[in-house]
């Protein structure tokens, strides 16, 4: 076994209870090559101090708790490692974008709520019973929406999204990415229905292509293309109803 | 102390919690419900799930086959009856998962594919690449969205059980984000909580499963029923314990050793060939498989990784389209967490502690021993997995049974006469005061007690056991229990989001299930399924223990180890079988 | 869930914590040339309206060194901001699927830059052979 190496590991935190403001504590933690950064905060909680709060769950990169600034980049602990960190250190701080509840832990509620507003629930057009059995979905029509279907709701592109961050009534890149999901499945039949969703000012047109949602997104969800490509289905839509007003 | 009155309570909200909710909320619309978990639903350790969901499918197989596989794979220890119910119920579960969204794998003509699991003689498997669990969580968390009637408490940590009169009235919980505590009177609540795998250093398991809500039911004199049987999953990565599907395996996946030896033919599992081919070699059950393991380290064939000995899981000449196609998440965690690309080179892998079996005895109907309490999921022992369970029944288990113990306890708790609120509040005031204490007190560091639990039940409760090994275990965890109660040392004495104070509050509970576990195993004094003896009682017993163990909670004093009986209709006990001759090989297409 | 009271950090700067984000400044900023240059061919435009000396008079100002130094900065972020155009180019499609294989984003990003180079091109000779040789 050869000599551990330390690593310096600096976590904003924040107690509501105490602290008027965050600020920043610097641990020294030893590791391993294969140590990831939420072993490396879980070091510090079990030995070093108790009190540091953060989210975490399936450690393999599925649930989506672990997501969190790394070097100022959104990130999941759990599939970071420290040793891509040596030797100059890193510093860990909760989700931008999102009010920080207690150190690296955000308020997620906001999102929640975006989720909900999306109507993410398959709506067919001619509902079968059970006993008439599943739908059929071909491979290549599964292919249409699968990636969007990946969405583990880490958070990292909300926390990417500047647009997010300077207005939270943006609907945003995960909520947005599952309502075209919900489109591009053969068997939904309520695209018409979420329009009013995807058409609003904090709907797709919140958003101005930075594109960086997509490129923190750790399961290949491609928020940023979900949104724009709606933004054609927007402007199809509201020329079509400037000619054929809606009812009701 | 907060009140919410509400009707009934679901403690949990991975895949059998969101499956009673939704289904309390259809059977019975006017019904308050509260669906309260310590983590947002999406968290649930559901979500981890890979394999894939059983249900008999294919012309060629029939409900008798499921039957069969289950209960010899169960080695005799499952309630046929429940087996029943459960295998003719299956199917109309995965439909539903799919009219609800689910993104089943297809074929090319649009019908779902199923395929083959460890254990099962036929292809029954439905699956969603190996992100089964994640899809089914995720459909079923956002269609439960669309029922007012279901008010969820996320974040909320339910820490004890009211009961008033010999029933349950109501749950304590803690509002994490606040630290206050909250009582939620009710007419029913159901258990939907998952296991306790976390006991044991080495397994898949979440942070989150960590049996308190078994624990909760114990405490109040419900038994842990054949606790003693815990799951090793034969591959999962060494040293993190991250789970690599066995439906690696499924779609013709091989295991070697150091030697690049297929060592399970040596097992009573082979030959070799025609491979692959249901119940054999490597489609074996998993209690076999990870026995294997433990006999190849002895003879010292496995391989030596940072993470702990392995052997590997050879996936290439599945070829990259397929891996790429079936297996996309392990193969990125090869790549993530050992940095192997599993088109090129074998996985190491290592049996690590996955399910738990046991739990809160159920019967058919969802029903515990304790009026208005029910259970459904890993949680509970519905019975049907016996001494060892096969893949893709249990999430098969959590929408057959979540939804029984929905549309059960939702009738109860119309039907049921509610306690006065007032007395229901000090009860859960009473609750309260021991885990204030637990703030406030001093002792050990959680971290110190929670690593030796694990290491005791590593050493002496692991894949194969022994009288002395058991021993020493149950004296450790008296220990253990003993340096607990005297208290613990919280570097966090706050009350909002305190993280410290809540995993301190598991640990109690991990210590009591962990004790029932040892003192089940001791009692077994045979060797079935998942639980192996090396001590002189290596055979399997049928006449003295084709029987359930119960664990009876003892307080400050060790379980009381009583058995029960197995219901058997239509399968007598024979020699479990795997391993034998085939005619050709069979692939998923 | 509910908090006893959340901290909201601030977003003064948000562009100049990331390279990302400032890349995509710099993308926002070549709009404003994009801006510049159209009003500058506008006023062409209004000059030639006014006659032979007006439009002169503009063309001589168009070549002095403040100005030929304006244009080639604008022509850089003429550059940078068709490069960048491109490249979220595929953002704004729905998948193409050419028999059964889905065209990956780099190669329609590779599509556009080459026809937007060769459209340049065959442009650029046209002008020169056909209205000012």
């Amino acid at each position: 076994m050869t000599a551990e190496r330390t690593i310096t590991i600096e976590c904003l935190r924040y107690n509501p209870e105490t602290n008027a403001e965050p600020s920043y504590v610097v641990y020294r933690v030893p590791f391993t090559d294969d140590m990831s950064v939420l072993e490396g905060l879980q070091h510090i909680k079990d030995a070093l101090d108790g009190s540091l709060t953060f989210r975490w769950s399936c450690r393999m990169a599925i649930c989506g708790s672990c997501g969190m600034m790394l070097n100022g980049v959104p990130a999941l602990s759990c599939s970071t490692f420290l040793r891509d960190y040596y030797p100059d250190g890193l510093r860990v701080e909760p989700l931008t974008h999102f009010p920080i509840v207690r150190d690296l832990v955000i308020d997620q509620t906001d999102f929640l709520r975006k989720l909900e507003s999306v109507s993410p629930q398959l709506a067919p057009a001619q509902p079968k019973t059970i006993a008439e059995g599943p739908y059929r979905q071909t491979p290549a029509q599964m292919d249409a929406y699968y990636q969007y279907a990946q969405c583990i709701n880490c958070l990292l592109c909300y926390a990417a999204c500047p647009q997010y961050g300077l207005n939270s009534a943006f609907t945003g890149p995960a909520a947005l990415a599952l309502l075209h999901r919900y489109n591009a499945d053969s068997r939904d039949d309520a695209t018409a229905e979420r329009m009013d969703v995807v058409n609003a000012d904090v709907g797709v047109w919140g958003c101005t292509l930075v594109g960086y949602c997509s490129e923190v997104c750790p399961k290949g969800v491609d928020p940023a293309r979900a949104i724009n490509q709606n933004k054609i289905n927007s402007t199809k839509d509201y020329f079509l109803h400037l000619l054929t007003p809606r009812k009701g | 102390m907060n009140l919410i009155e509400t009707d009934l309570v679901i403690i949990g909200g991975g895949g059998a919690g969101l499956r009673a909710a939704i289904a309390a909320a259809e059977h019975a619309p006017g019904l308050r419900i509260a669906l309260v978990s310590k983590v947002v639903p999406m968290r649930s350790h559901t979500v981890a799930a890979e394999g894939g969901a059983a249900a008999v499918t294919r012309d060629d197989d029939t409900l008798a086959s499921h039957f069969d596989d289950t209960v010899s794979g169960g080695d005799w220890l499952c309630d046929q009856d429940v087996v029943e119910y459960f295998v003719a119920h299956c199917a109309e579960e995965m439909v539903q998962l799919e009219h609800w969204g689910c993104p089943w794998s297809r074929k090319p003509d649009g019908h779902v594919n199923v395929r083959y699991f460890g254990g099962m003689k036929q292809q029954r498997t439905w699956f969603a690449a190996d992100r089964t669990g994640f899809h089914i969580l995720h459909t079923m968390f956002q269609t439960s969205l669309r029922y007012p009637s279901i008010r969820r408490f996320d974040e909320f940590f339910c820490a004890d059980l009211i009961v008033e009169d010999g029933r349950v009235t109501g749950v304590l919980a803690i509002d994490i984000g606040t630290g206050d505590p909250t009582v939620l009177a009710c007419g029913a609540v159901i258990l939907c909580t998952g296991g306790a795998g976390r006991v044991y250093r080495q397994n898949t398991n979440a942070g989150t499963v960590t049996g308190e809500g078994m624990g909760m039911a114990y405490r109040h004199g419900v038994p842990l029923r054949d606790i003693e049987f815990m799951q090793w999953h034969p591959t999962a990565l060494p040293g993190t314990g991250i789970l690599i599907t066995e439906a690696c395996r499924g779609e013709g996946a091989i295991l070697v050793n150091k030697d690049g030896y297929r060592y399970l033919q040596d097992y009573g599992l082979g030959p070799l060939d025609p491979w692959p081919r249901p119940k054999a070699m490597e489609l074996g059950p998993r209690d076999r498989l990870s026995q294997a393991f433990w006999h190849e380290q002895r003879k010292g064939r496995t391989v030596e990784t940072p993470g702990g000995p392995a052997v590997h899981l050879d996936l290439r000449h599945l070829g990259a389209r397929k891996i790429h196609e079936r297996l996309p998440l392990i193969t990125e965690a090869a790549r993530t967490f050992v940095g192997i690309d599993a088109v090129k080179e074998p996985i190491p892998v290592c049996p690590a502690v996955h399910y738990t079996m046991g739990g809160i005895p159920a019967n058919v109907r969802c029903e515990t021993p304790l009026p208005g309490l029910y259970a459904a999921g890993e949680c509970a022992s519905v019975g049907i997995h016996g001494a060892n369970r096969l893949g893709s029944n249990s999430l098969a288990e959590l929408v057959v049974f979540g939804k029984v113990a929905g549309e059960r306890a939702a009738e109860y708790a119309l039907n049921a006469s509610r306690a006065p609120v007032a007395a229901t509040t000090a009860q859960a005031e009473r609750a309260m005061a021991p885990l204030r204490r637990l703030l406030e007190g001093n002792g050990e560091r959680v971290a110190t007690l929670r690593n030796a639990m694990r290491d005791a039940m590593e050493a002496g409760v692991g894949i194969y056991r022994s009288e002395e090994g058991l021993a020493r275990a149950c004296e450790q965890l008296a220990a253990l229990r003993r340096r607990y109660a005297a208290g613990v040392h919280l570097d966090d004495r706050n009350r909002a989001y305190n993280t410290e104070w809540l995993t301190a509050i598991e640990l109690g509970y991990m210590l009591d299930v962990a004790e029932a576990m040892a003192h089940s195993a001791r009692a077994r004094r045979e060797s079935r399924g998942a639980h192996m003896r090396l001590d002189g009682f290596e055979a399997r017993d049928d006449e003295r223990f084709l029987r359930h163990s119960l664990a009876y909670y003892g307080g400050a004093a060790p379980p009381r180890i009583e058995h029960s009986a197995v219901t058997i209709t239509r399968s007598p006990p024979r020699a479990r079988v795997y391993g034998g001759a085939h005619d050709q090989p069979v692939l998923t297409p | 869930m509910a908090y006893l009271h959340t901290h909201v950090r601030p977003m003064q700067g948000w562009w100049r914590r990331n390279p990302f984000y400032r890349r995509y400044m710099l993308r926002e900023v070549t709009a404003l040339f994009v801006a510049a240059y159209a009003v500058e061919l506008l006023v062409g435009l209004v000059r030639l309206a006014q006659g032979r000396a007006a439009y002169e008079a503009w063309r001589a100002a168009l070549a002095t060194p403040p100005a030929l130094a304006f244009h080639a900065l604008t022509l850089a972020a003429f550059l940078y901001h068709a490069w960048t155009w491109l490249e979220v180019m595929p953002k704004t499609m729905p998948f193409v699927t050419v028999r059964d294989h889905r065209v990956s984003d780099r190669a329609i990003v590779v599509a556009g830059v080459t026809a937007s180079v060769i459209a340049s091109i065959a442009l650029f000779v046209a002008v020169r052979l056909v209205i000012a040789p």
